[in-house]
């Protein structure tokens, strides 16, 4: 009897071990020994559009311009330069598609791509490398990237809180913001509070701060070369203050650089100006977030910038005579916004932007220009998960003028945006 | 002068002992709790997340960015339950010591089986992890890996101190063996009690101690309650005769307490990690609180 159970237990066990081999993987003749698939890196593919209205139809809108900083959209159009901009049209916008790509490259470094698609095309808005190994708590960048010259240009437009970005980043740095080829260097302290410091030297090409490409005139009077050496250095540092959920940021960075802006200058028969400046633009931020339970915050961001130029004017008339000035240009103004996050998908917001000083000198005379320029935004959003957003906002824009006046064309604005993103989820910094 | 000359004396005998101790930064309190454990006067441990929020949605500080730029060993959760709040905060601290890839991060889902892993993917299903659910911290059989593997770790940085984390294991160890064979007991009544929750929280604890879950308020993962999801779920309530509840401390509990009222069921509000309520300061707590308010009327 004892030996039947001893038999039937052995049995059992060898029949256990049988089905045990079989659970073996089988190989499979279809499998490609030299498949990579593991290594495919982090995609994700962001969509933004709207649809706006406006109290001014597109036409008109093309013509309006922001007095000493910023020229209108059907001229910048004719120098050469396209921006259709963020939610540009009245009725339907496709704003962009934002590519991203990402992975570990070894154990040195880690390489991003984000790519931005529009309609017209594929550019690549940041492609860049970060190291992973540098000691003492330092980080070198390099490629093409948003410029960490203050927390709202590094964003990405999908990270913003509003549809559109601040007042002074649009004319400091335009809407796809301060992005440059060139490296960067960060530091963060071996304290136990955040403290970061961080510098670029970058290439300098931004069309409405900086410039590096040279210009003259048909008849070469007068002839300003083109700058090949990096043209921009930032410098910046951030610190936080914490105390309980209460978090507060704040910040100062500082580009200095070369301008050479030439608008026209080459082409006779035509009107024409060019800048060449030395160009400094200090900012000072401030973000404060206190988060009331796990789902509700209020969140406070306010940033100032000021922003000086010096050097010289060339105004060219379609004569093709030049004139020549000495050109000062001091120019600042700041944000502030409120938002509020009152529900798991729902937030609304508040902002304030204006540029309060805009003085320009043209050979020691002040020039008639506007100096408060202001826009009110109101914003609701409804975020149904993390990786969708619909958001309305009406914008009270009081900074654009009438380009043949210098009368103020306040718009107003209402828009519906919506943001989605699909694959590797996206993570947004503090 | 002899107070200051001891007091100088002091402060550096501080920043000496400071920097000899390992500084181990733990996403969730409940691996702090562990790691202290093991790690005794040899560490000096620190967690990210605070143990009454929603472990998905962590709000990022720059305070956690300069406690990584110190750490010399990161140890996570895994299983995708930090994907939306940590990387970017790891790539800011410029540490080369707790990058992915290094000794220094410390994955412990790596450690234990996960359940419910998807066959399939897509977000359509919700807030859905690729890997498997990711709370299974939750159950208490599962703990005694974690501790191994988070001992094992500290061992293999500061070999110096390995056999003192291997001890304080097995220290450890034998007093949770004895915890986990209370917990039974006292659990063993409520073997088959049919269960909802809110969100899929409490589902390793529920497997270990033979809870039935039923359903879950939240229609999908991440995806607030409707009124429809709610009545097809009271058909459920009255179809299975469910007996409690489950609710967690972070997500809003009215519909939880709508289905609670309008179904008659009771609504247990448990906790889900160390410093969820403020009596939980270790995981012993945390699985004690949860037995208790489970088994007590």
């Amino acid at each position: 009897m004892r030996n039947a159970f001893f038999l039937c237990v052995c049995t059992l066990f060898f029949i256990e071990m049988g089905v045990k081999a079989q659970q073996a993987p089988t190989p499979s003749p279809w499998e490609n020994p030299f498949s990579q698939a593991k290594f495919v890196p982090d995609i994700s593919l962001i969509l933004d559009g709207s649809f706006v209205y406006r109290n001014v139809k597109n036409h008109e809108l093309e013509h309006l311009w922001i007095p000493g900083l910023q020229h209108a959209q059907a001229e910048e159009a004719q120098h050469g330069h396209s921006h259709a901009g963020l939610n540009a049209q009245n009725g339907f916008n496709f704003n962009y598609g934002e590519l991203a790509i990402s992975s570990v490259v070894d154990p040195y470094f880690n390489l991003t791509g984000i790519f931005h698609l529009s309609e017209n095309g594929i550019e690549i808005e940041e492609g860049y490398f970060t190291t992973r190994q540098l000691p003492y708590g330092l980080q070198l960048k390099g490629g093409k990237f948003l410029s960490a010259f203050s927390r709202t240009n590094e964003q990405h437009s999908h990270v913003w809180d509003f549809a559109n970005p601040p007042l002074v980043q649009k004319v400091f740095f335009g809407e796809e913001g301060f992005n440059e080829k060139g490296i960067q260097c960060t530091w963060v302290a071996p304290m136990s509070m955040f403290w970061m410091l961080g510098t670029e030297v970058l290439s300098g090409e931004n069309e409405l701060s900086f410039g590096k490409e040279g210009f003259h005139d048909p008849l070469e009077t007068i002839h300003i070369p083109e700058k090949d050496m990096p043209n921009c250095v930032t410098g910046f540092t951030r610190t936080s203050f914490e105390w309980k959920d209460f978090i507060c940021l704040v910040g100062i960075s500082s580009a200095l650089g070369e301008s050479r802006i030439g608008h026209g200058m080459d082409v006779s028969g035509v009107e024409g100006h060019g800048v060449k400046a030395k160009t400094q633009i200090w900012g000072g931020e401030v973000t404060v977030k206190y988060p009331m339970d796990p789902i509700r915050y209020v969140s406070f961001q306010g940033e100032y910038r000021y922003r000086k130029m010096d050097g010289t004017l060339y105004e060219k008339d379609n004569q093709d005579a030049i004139v020549q000035s000495d050109l000062i240009k001091k120019q600042s103004g700041g944000y502030g916004q409120v938002v509020f996050k009152y529900g798991l998908r729902s937030r609304v917001g508040l902002r304030y932007d204006q540029v309060h000083e805009n003085n320009v000198w043209q050979n020691g005379l002040p020039m008639p220009l506007p100096h408060r320029m202001y826009r009110v935004s109101v914003m609701a959003e409804f975020n149904p998960t993390e990786f969708s957003r619909i958001r309305f906002q009406y914008s009270w824009d009081h900074s654009l003028y009438k380009e043949e006046s210098l009368r103020a064309k306040p718009v107003h604005e209402w828009l519906i945006q919506y943001n989605l993103s699909i694959g590797a989820h996206g993570a947004h910094p503090f | 002068m002899k107070i200051r000359i001891a007091s100088i004396l002091f402060t550096i005998w501080g920043t000496i002992a400071l920097a000899q101790s390992l500084h181990v930064v733990t996403t969730y309190p409940y691996i702090a709790d562990l790691v202290q454990e093991i790690g005794k006067d040899h560490v000096k441990v620190h967690a990210l997340a605070k143990g009454n929020w929603d472990p998905h949605t962590v709000i990022p500080k720059p305070s956690m960015i300069a406690l990584l730029r110190n750490a010399d060993l990161l140890i996570i959760n895994g299983a995708q339950l930090e994907i939306g709040w940590l990387p970017p905060l790891l790539n800011q601290a410029n540490n080369p010591k707790i990058q992915t890839g290094t000794k220094g991060l410390l994955d412990l889902s790596q450690f234990v089986e996960l359940i419910e892993i998807p066959t399939s993917i897509s977000r359509a299903q919700g807030d859905v992890h690729p890997e498997g659910n990711p709370h299974y911290y939750l159950d208490p059989e599962r703990i005694p890996f974690l501790a191994k593997a988070i001992a094992d770790r500290l061992g293999e940085i500061d070999p110096v101190s390995n056999a003192f984390y291997q001890h304080n294991f097995q220290l450890w160890q034998e007093a949770w063996e004895k915890k986990i064979e209370h917990w039974k007991n006292q659990m063993a009544p409520l073997k088959g009690t049919r269960v909802i929750e809110y969100h899929k929280l409490f589902d390793y604890f529920l497997k270990r101690y033979e809870l039935v879950l039923v359903g879950t308020v939240e229609p999908l993962p991440g995806i607030p309650p409707t009124s429809r999801h709610i009545d097809a779920l009271g058909q459920l309530l009255t179809a299975h005769s469910v007996r409690f509840i489950l609710h967690d401390v972070y997500h809003p509990d009215s519909a939880s307490k709508h289905v609670s009222k309008k179904f008659g069921i009771e609504m247990k509000i448990l906790p889900h990690d160390v410093a969820a309520f403020p009596h939980i300061k270790t995981l012993e707590d945390l699985f004690d609180d949860i037995v208790r308010r489970l088994t007590h009327e």
